[in-house]
């Protein structure tokens, strides 16, 4: 059933900008705007995006900036914070307002400056990212994001036998991916060898496993389905599922079936009356070569431990049979927080209509997106779907 | 009020590594809850870990955040149904026995240290 349909899509480069962080929200919500051939006049709210901003940029209270700079003064306009799954989160809740009737059409998106644009240098930023893991009992350990995400990784290379040369695949894979994409931060190949030979970041983890540090914004608007057909052109949205794990990562039961993923997964399949068989393709959150390997098997692409085989043997490729991140994903396209996960609607949107060019799948009616943030505490889950 | 952070981290200067124990269901976490996420009892006693456990998961970070010398390992520790997030001494591995050895304090913070046995 449809929740609510996605009219306008558009998202900035990622990679690096000197431009503020007003200004590179605006950029993709004119793109927006634009595509849905819609002015400032025509949004009743704004659902909007950014993990870090007061840490990096002592720049806080986002939400009515951002609105002021793209003509949306006076309208209510909130600010969303869950680490990396910031923008999807604002993007469930402009679906439930617009399904509910709260709103007719909102803008949603998200922004984020992390590359040294900001003024901080590796160190700095390793220790910003950190603060989404625990407070009290993690960060004084020491542990860094790509240290996170290297213990659930471990953990699953111990239960299923995954190896690093199956990890490098999903690099290999994305950054081929990225070639084809214009707004990708990274534009050229790789190849296994060059994974495996990238200094180490964080065991199982070299520097090519990671995702980069990028700036960079993405806007989508949404709107009810019973307004979706005065637009041009409307993909829908037919399922979102939000679920949170425990946290800190020691009181996990089995950390690296990312259980909020599986919980999420199943709530948006269901919503939509679908299955993961029936999806063209997914757009995941492969932060690290792992977490698209666990992704891969929590929203039910492949079976527990064949995430990493499947990516070895091409599966997930372009041409293979279940293919994930076409668009590169966060490893080759890049990852400015606040606006992953809004950048994977525009991604779906593309692609249910057609658009995406060489790296179209040709034919999708179905697609899911996967974002999520902190040590996959927070996990949402978007099927969306051509208009029928 | 059961367990607080700052018991926990009194007890980890004093060499005790602390856990809770839920009354209600018999989960331990190895860190303060105030409610049971196993069974929602708000009845969690304070319980002494054990000072010897095994190797769950584990990483060697190399590039440390800010205030942080690298390189260093950092895994969690499995002692009996309990898990902590510690660092690690000896060049440990999955499944291999360590035992509680005491805490640093190198961010201004504390966190357990685990040694290989
Ligand atoms: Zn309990």
């Amino acid at each position: 059933m449809t929740r609510a349909s996605v009219v306008g899509a558009d998202m900035t480069t990622f990679g690096v900008h000197e431009s503020t962080l007003s200004e590179l929200f605006a950029e993709a919500a004119l793109g927006a705007y634009d595509d849905a051939g819609v002015g400032p006049d025509e949004i009743d709210a704004l659902y909007f995006g950014n993990a870090m901003g007061g840490q990096t940029e002592n720049d806080t209270h986002l939400a009515p900036a951002v609105a002021s700079q793209v003509g949306l003064a006076g309208v209510p306009c909130q600010r969303y914070e869950d680490a990396c799954a910031t923008s999807a989160n604002a993007f469930k809740n402009a679906v439930e307002a617009v399904e509910a009737g709260i709103h007719d059409t909102v803008l949603v998106g998200g922004v984020e400056r992390c590359t040294p644009e900001t003024g901080l240098g590796t160190g700095e930023m390793t220790r910003i990212f950190a603060s989404a893991s625990d407070r009290h009992y993690e960060q004084p350990t020491g542990l860094t994001f790509p240290g996170v995400f290297a213990l659930l990784t471990k953990r699953h290379m111990h239960e299923h036998g995954t190896t690093e040369e199956q990890l490098a695949h999903v690099a290999v894979k994305n950054h081929a991916n990225g070639t084809r994409n214009p707004n990708a931060h990274f534009g050229k190949e790789t190849t296994v060898e060059e994974v495996l030979d990238s200094p180490i970041v964080a065991d199982p983890f070299h520097l090519m496993d990671c995702c980069p540090f990028s700036d960079g914004a993405s806007a989508v608007i949404v709107t009810s389905d019973d307004r979706a057909d005065s637009f041009d052109d409307p993909v829908d949205v037919s399922g979102v599922g939000h679920a949170t794990d425990v946290v800190p990562l020691s009181a996990k039961p089995v950390p690296h079936a990312t259980q909020a993923a599986r919980d999420a997964a199943a709530q948006a399949y269901e919503q939509a009356g679908t299955s993961a068989d029936e999806m063209a393709f997914a757009e995941v959150h492969d932060c690290f070569t792992g977490a698209e390997v666990m992704a891969s098997e929590a929203i039910g692409f492949f079976e527990d431990g064949e995430g990493g085989p499947a990516a070895a043997e091409g599966r997930s490729s372009m041409d293979g049979d279940r293919p994930i991140n076409p668009s590169g994903g966060l490893k080759a396209k890049g990852h400015p927080i606040g606006a992953t996960g809004t950048a994977q609607i525009v991604e779906l949107a593309e692609q249910l209509r057609g658009d995406t060019g060489e790296r179209q799948i040709d034919g999708a009616e179905k697609a899911v997106a996967h974002n999520l943030g902190g040590d996959a505490a927070t996990t949402v889950v978007s099927v969306m779907e051509v208009r029928g | 009020m059961s367990l607080t952070h700052d018991d926990w981290t009194t007890a980890l200067e004093n060499g005790d590594l602390l856990g809770v124990r839920c009354s209600d269901c018999g989960a331990t976490y190895g860190t303060p809850f105030a409610v049971c996420n196993d069974c929602g009892g708000r009845d969690l006693e304070t319980t002494e870990l054990p000072e010897e456990g095994e190797i769950y998961t584990e990483t060697t970070v190399q590039v440390p955040p800010t205030g942080f010398e690298g390189p260093y390992q950092v895994g969690t520790v499995q002692l009996d149904g309990a898990r902590v997030t510690a660092r690690l001494e000896g060049d440990v591995e999955i499944g291999d026995r360590v035992v509680f050895d005491g805490a640093i304090d190198e961010s201004g913070d504390i966190a357990p240290v685990f040694r290989a046995e």
